[in-house]
């Protein structure tokens, strides 16, 4: 989530709103933006409704697996970084910056 | 009782889907699928919050990151 923090800046610049994920409490979810400086929502899957709909949810641990998406205007996926590789998000950065090249 | 059986398979098949979807047998969604609508909340000090996937539609592009736990890794 710092990471994404980190690119705030260059994200809202491209028209991007970034979503934290997780099935925590929204209250410690709260805490936890607070805690590591996070502004934008972390949103609290209570139940892990989302998760399973984005088939990412694992028994094991009863959360949800590590994974980036990035949804177009249009409500596609136009990117996705899934487990180790979705802890840099230059990927998604870079991808956001491309429609605003198009334009 | 000869129709019995094939109504308790044709009751297993239909409801194996529900069964799967509720063990987060999901598929993940692929690049350029629509990815599914949701709402959530999240607590901004004051008060709870709704969010949606679909009131961005048309306006932004929206990163979702989820991640495992709260108070873990970054």
């Amino acid at each position: 989530m710092k990471n994404f923090q980190q690119n705030l800046k260059k994200l809202e610049a491209t028209d991007t709103q970034v979503l934290g994920v997780s099935m925590d409490s929204p209250f410690a979810n709260h805490a936890f933006a607070e805690q590591i400086g996070v502004t934008f929502p972390l949103l609290s899957d209570w139940g892990g409704e989302t998760t399973r709909k984005y088939g990412i949810y694992m028994d094991k641990y009863k959360a949800a697996r590590r994974v980036n998406f990035l949804v177009g205007k249009d409500g596609r996926i136009l990117e996705e970084q899934i487990d180790s590789s979705a802890i840099d998000p230059t990927k998604i950065v870079d991808a956001c910056e491309r429609p605003k090249l198009k334009g | 009782m000869k129709k019995t059986i094939p109504v308790v398979l044709l009751c297993a098949a239909l409801l194996q889907p529900l069964a799967r979807g509720q063990s987060g047998g999901g598929q993940m969604p692929k690049v350029g699928d629509i990815a599914p609508d949701f709402k959530m909340q999240y607590f901004d000090g004051h008060d709870l919050k709704d969010v949606s996937l679909s009131e961005y539609r048309g306006k932004k592009q929206v990163v979702l990151a989820f991640y495992v736990f709260a108070f873990t890794g970054g």
